[in-house]
């Protein structure tokens, strides 16, 4: 079968494509050229914008079974513009590909951000919570309408088998996110008298969610979660850091100045360390019979090396 | 009133209530639950105000025999302005001798925000009062605490001591829709911890917080005049009520059940206030 991969050069796909090489023709895709593991993808292709048309030339000519599209831009990258390009024009122009090309199966990465960091949350939050994150932080608007075209498309396109998956924080040792730097610098700032629950996934056992998913029946929204949940300085403290903690009052402005010039987490992250945004993956397991493999402890000890290629 | 092991023994936890309280937490591998819940930390925090417990509000306890195990919901009178009520009640089950309980106090939405407190109370077993997080806890046979007067019975003032407020109605919902047992309880004595005699309401609403109260002692000695007074506090735990109905059933029928627990609590505390003369005293020259 014949499965393009989006976000083709990220170390989420290429564990990914590891595991699907052996039985899989894969034709991966991304915005940044691919400088090692071309063995992993039978042909890649470098594009500009997914929205471009020579990703309609790539399904013409490939015609796919499966997307799987990974590419999503994270909540953490600073160009708003290029985030809606990314996220939300690309991602509408790749289903729309789907349907155009008949794409039997389409599983598309999203995340738990979209349920926004609230002190009104209840703990196990499920599918059908509302998407608050736009409401909090209209930053990360393009994140919630990735969700909302796709949850669309399940609705339009009942032809095309799609899943959208809402992973929480994905860490391992070839990870590079927000949150793995974070982890893996020697202090980690914490905001003083907050300690939020936060919940991980090892890379591992997030690529073989992926293609449980991908391989599944099952359409809808899911979940994906790791073991459990931990408190943010405890995660510190598994990854081989040491929390420093700064006054919340002091914090906000300091790091809402100094993340307009790029150095430091951007600022409309910083609910998620103060208020704990707790994900129920029960229906993921259900209908897929999904276990994770690695305990919370064994996921953020991967971080004490340092990352390396997947 | 059911006779009452008088001056109940509340002592440090042995090896086996901790391995009962283990067994039905549900920890994962780093000894969280998803609420955030940590029993070494909820150990650590217990045996500091276990004196307080003991000796300064000198805690007696009646009827914790009457709590069924498994689910269920506590459903307590709420008065003296900190939430000090539901800390000894959950103090008082969490170290008792027979069945040690650990409780999940449903706390306001806005505690959260706040910084060091929040936190601790959610590694205690503490959880925002959202209808999902009870339905949730409920499923795992948790015992939850639920407070339906809220902060309009913690904000009370003197004038209004141990008259039940207005209570909410989705307690009765939660208990029908999980088929979990009621049981009242009645905390005597707690009103009497911070006798507010006024709430400044402008104050609180430039601060953001539900109530100022001003006390013979508060403002007017600083911070001296937030020590709670040393009075004695008795708990009293009722019989458990189970309704069995449909619980879609219309308003009227739920807030009937409603005013049955209601009911229940205020004969709980009359007789528990008739125990104390010194409190009957005072609160009878308060127009009770």
């Amino acid at each position: 079968m014949s499965i393009v991969i989006t976000g083709a050069v990220g170390a989420l796909a290429r564990i990914v494509a590891r595991k699907l090489r052996n039985e899989d023709d894969l034709v991966g895709i991304d915005l940044r050229p691919l400088h090692s593991g071309r063995r992993l993808y039978k042909s890649f292709h470098h594009l500009k914008r997914y929205n471009q048309r020579r990703a309609a030339e790539i399904f013409r000519s490939h015609r796919p079974r499966a997307l799987l599209h990974l590419g999503m831009r994270g909540a953490s990258a600073r160009s708003l513009n290029a985030r809606y390009t990314q996220n939300v024009l690309g991602t509408r122009h790749l289903l729309h590909l789907c349907s155009r090309y008949g794409v039997e199966r389409v599983t598309v990465l999203g995340t738990y951000h979209v349920y926004g960091a609230h002190q009104h949350n209840p703990v196990n939050i499920r599918e059908d919570a509302p998407l608050r994150a736009s409401q909090i932080f209209p930053q990360i608007a393009d994140i919630v309408e990735l969700d909302h075209a796709v949850t669309h498309f399940m609705w339009r396109h009942g032809e095309v088998s799609t899943i959208l998956l809402r992973p929480v924080n994905i860490v391992g040792p070839s990870i590079n996110n927000q949150i793995t730097r974070l982890l893996r610098s020697q202090r980690c700032p914490i905001l003083l008298g907050f300690n939020p629950m936060e919940q991980f996934i090892h890379e591992e056992d997030a690529a073989d969610a992926i293609i449980l998913a991908h391989r599944g029946q099952h359409t809808g929204v899911y979940n994906v979660a790791g073991e459990g949940a931990l408190p943010y300085a405890g995660a510190v403290r598994l990854a081989g850091g040491r929390t420093v903690p700064i006054p919340h009052v002091l914090a906000y402005p300091v790091v809402g100045a100094l993340s307009r010039w790029r150095l430091t987490f951007p600022k409309h992250l910083m609910d998620y360390f103060r208020y704990a945004t707790i994900i129920d993956d029960g229906a993921f397991r259900a209908d897929f019979g999904w276990e994770p493999r690695y305990s919370l402890v064994e996921t953020l000890g991967s971080l004490q090396f340092p990352a390396r290629h997947a | 009133m059911a006779g009452n092991p008088k001056g109940q023994v509340n002592g440090p936890f042995t090896e086996e209530s901790r391995a009962e309280l283990f067994k039905c937490a549900g920890l994962n591998s780093a000894g969280y639950d998803p609420w955030g819940l940590n029993l070494e930390t909820t150990e650590r925090t217990a045996k500091a105000v276990m004196w307080f417990y003991k000796h300064y509000f000198r805690v007696e306890t009646t009827g914790v025999d009457k709590i069924p195990r498994g689910r269920v919901l506590l459903v307590p009178n709420h008065g003296g302005q900190l939430p000090l009520d539901g800390m000894l009640i959950a103090l008082a089950l969490l170290t008792d001798p027979k069945q040690p309980r650990l409780v999940r106090g449903m706390v306001e939405r806005w505690f959260p925000a706040l910084p060091f407190v929040g936190t601790l109370f959610v590694r205690c077993g503490q959880v925002v009062g959202d209808p999902d997080n009870c339905r949730e806890l409920l499923a795992r046979d948790q015992a939850i605490m639920v407070f339906p007067e809220g902060v309009r019975g913690s904000g009370k003032t003197i004038w209004n001591h141990y008259r039940l407020q207005d209570f909410g109605t989705g307690f009765v919902r939660l208990a029908l829709e999980n088929k979990a047992p009621i049981v009242p309880v009645a905390v005597v004595g707690s009103e009497e911890t911070y006798p507010s005699v006024m709430n400044l309401s402008w104050l609180a609403r430039l601060l953001g917080t539900p109530y100022v109260p001003v006390t013979p002692f508060f403002p007017l000695l600083g911070p001296l005049g937030m020590l709670p007074l040393p009075v004695k506090i008795q708990i009293h735990f009722g019989d458990p009520i189970w309704f069995d109905s449909d619980p879609d059933q219309p308003d009227d029928e739920v807030q009937e059940k409603v005013d049955l627990v209601k009911t229940r609590i205020q004969s709980m505390l009359d007789e528990g206030l008739e125990q104390r003369p010194g409190l009957r005293v005072l609160n009878k020259l308060l127009g009770r």
